[in-house]
């Protein structure tokens, strides 16, 4: 047997090894080639597009909400951040105080100048609200000014007509603000803070240069939630549903038109509807009889006692509240508005009903208005419910993913 | 920053194990070609990121580190052996 035999038998006992060492050999190669080219496309993509630059933006942003904390990715990659305390008018009534929080370095070359959010808190004080300073500082983070907005009315649980002043003011400060670019402005605002977002979007002085409206659980129609607040339900596409609403719903709802009603009236109303965590025990009938009958009306509708009379007391009320309610109605300014509006609101909120944000969208659809309307399961009327199941975050986070995309793409 | 810079290095030298799987290393570079390839990986990464720091901030900078890495590997040794063959040439 000489050499070439044997090597011609190796050969043959070895050919399909080598062939097969050739063939994964070829498929690593090209998996490798493959991979380089996954990496060139997303890695371009993420940071040469707008698009992609506002989806990077919001993966960051979108683990800070969900986790009420700013991700270390965040922290390590993001700007430092800058906050400025600025109350514009003092002492006076139209007093606005601002919370600007923005990133300490200059803007980059490109794309240049900075998207800027103003952000309308509801009722009460909330700058120091943990989750709010948290979503304003990784917003500064990722390079946007944001801009919590305080009025007097709301700090005091008040919700007023005309109160879109101070997000105007704010507005017009932002348009001059070193660093911002002026067309990149949009407003965003949480539960009852939306009627002075949806004024100001239809003030002629800035409705056309609004870049977007972000609403998380907003309301429309002032009447119609005091009918869910006195039937203790609401209504979800024909489907009548129980809700119950928070003390705090009874409280703002009397607050901002307690001046309408008699002294007497105001002083039964106001123990009968404090500020606590959870509604006090109704009043004694004693009480009741006390109040006046528009009082005694609104009374049972916020305490939810006569759920079946609803209706009837709704029209007991006078002619003056019936008017304040109407202004206090994001529905009466809609159609004036012109930015796209992102409508979020949480199935279950139990501040604002749910149907509150149908009955918006539905009337956005009316007025051909370009709306997004997005339901969730993750907030406790506008927080992050910190205890949410893991299933309900994956099934909400893409929808939020986008809203977020969405509102960072101005500044992209 | 540091930090950063570290992480867009590791990244660079990854992308340039991937292009001598990829078989992008010139035929000619036999000895320690591999480790020119991981080179060229790490600094196009490193570079990338920088520049993204400086012109988009630095949110953008890894996503720039990586396409600019994958480019490095693709082109540099192209561009090289040109310049090696233009300056035989001449």
């Amino acid at each position: 047997m000489n050499r070439n035999q044997l090597s011609t038998k190796q050969g043959n006992a070895s050919g399909p090894a080598v062939k097969r060492a050739k063939r994964s050999w070829k498929l690593g190669r090209r998996a490798a080639q493959a991979a380089l080219v996954l990496l060139l496309c997303i890695g371009a993509f993420l940071s040469l597009f707008p698009l992609g630059r506002a989806l990077t933006r919001s993966a960051f942003l979108l683990p800070a909400l969900l986790s009420a904390s700013a991700p270390a990715p965040l922290v390590a990659t993001g700007d430092p951040v800058r906050v400025t305390h600025l109350t514009l008018f003092p002492n006076t009534s139209r007093t606005v105080y601002l919370d600007i929080y923005e990133p300490a370095t200059p803007p980059p070359p490109y794309p240049g100048g900075r998207e800027a959010i103003i952000d309308v808190p509801g009722a009460g004080d909330n700058r120091t609200v943990p989750q709010l300073v948290n979503l304003s500082e990784s917003l500064a983070r990722e390079g946007i000014v944001d801009v919590n907005v305080g009025t007097p009315a709301l700090f005091a649980y008040r919700v007023e007509p005309q109160e879109s002043a101070a997000v105007v003011q704010a507005f017009e400060l932002m348009e001059h603000w070193p660093g911002v670019n002026p067309q990149h402005i949009g407003i965003i605002s949480f539960s009852v803070g939306s009627l002075s977002v949806y004024e100001a979007a239809g003030d002629p002085a800035i409705r056309a240069k609004i870049a977007f409206i972000g609403i998380l659980g907003g309301y429309a129609d002032v009447l119609s939630l005091l009918h869910d607040v006195g039937t203790r339900s609401q209504t979800v596409n024909g489907k009548t549903e129980r809700w119950e609403p928070i003390a705090t719903t009874a409280y703002v709802l009397y607050q901002s038109v307690s001046y309408l009603f008699s002294p007497s009236d105001q002083k039964l109303l106001q123990e009968a509807f404090p500020l606590t965590p959870s509604f006090p025990p109704p009043l004694p009938a004693a009480k009741v009889k006390q109040l006046s009958p528009v009082g005694a009306a609104y009374y049972h509708l916020l305490e939810g006692d006569q759920p079946g009379n609803a209706n009837r007391n709704i029209a007991a009320l006078t002619p003056a509240l019936k008017a304040l309610f109407t202004r206090l109605s994001p529905l009466s300014v809609i159609s004036q508005a012109r930015a796209p509006i992102y409508l979020l609101h949480d199935r279950y909120d139990p501040a604002i009903p749910y149907s509150q944000d149908v009955e918006m969208a539905a009337a956005l659809a009316r007025l051909h208005h370009p709306y997004n309307f997005t339901t969730y399961t993750i907030f406790n009327h506008v927080q992050v419910n910190l205890n949410s199941a893991l299933l309900q975050e994956l099934g909400d986070a893409p929808k939020l993913l986008n809203v977020l995309t969405n509102v960072v793409l101005p500044g992209s | 920053m540091l930090i950063l810079s570290l992480l867009w290095l590791v990244l660079g030298l990854l992308i340039g194990a991937l292009a001598n799987a990829a078989k992008l290393r010139p035929s000619t570079w036999e000895q320690h070609g591999w480790l020119a390839m991981l080179g060229l990986g790490a600094l196009s990464a490193l570079i990338g990121g920088w520049l993204a720091t400086w012109i988009l901030s630095t949110l953008f900078a890894t996503a720039t580190a990586i396409w600019v890495a994958v480019m490095g590997v693709v082109l540099l040794p192209r561009l090289i052996m040109w310049c090696g063959a233009r300056l035989h040439a001449s």
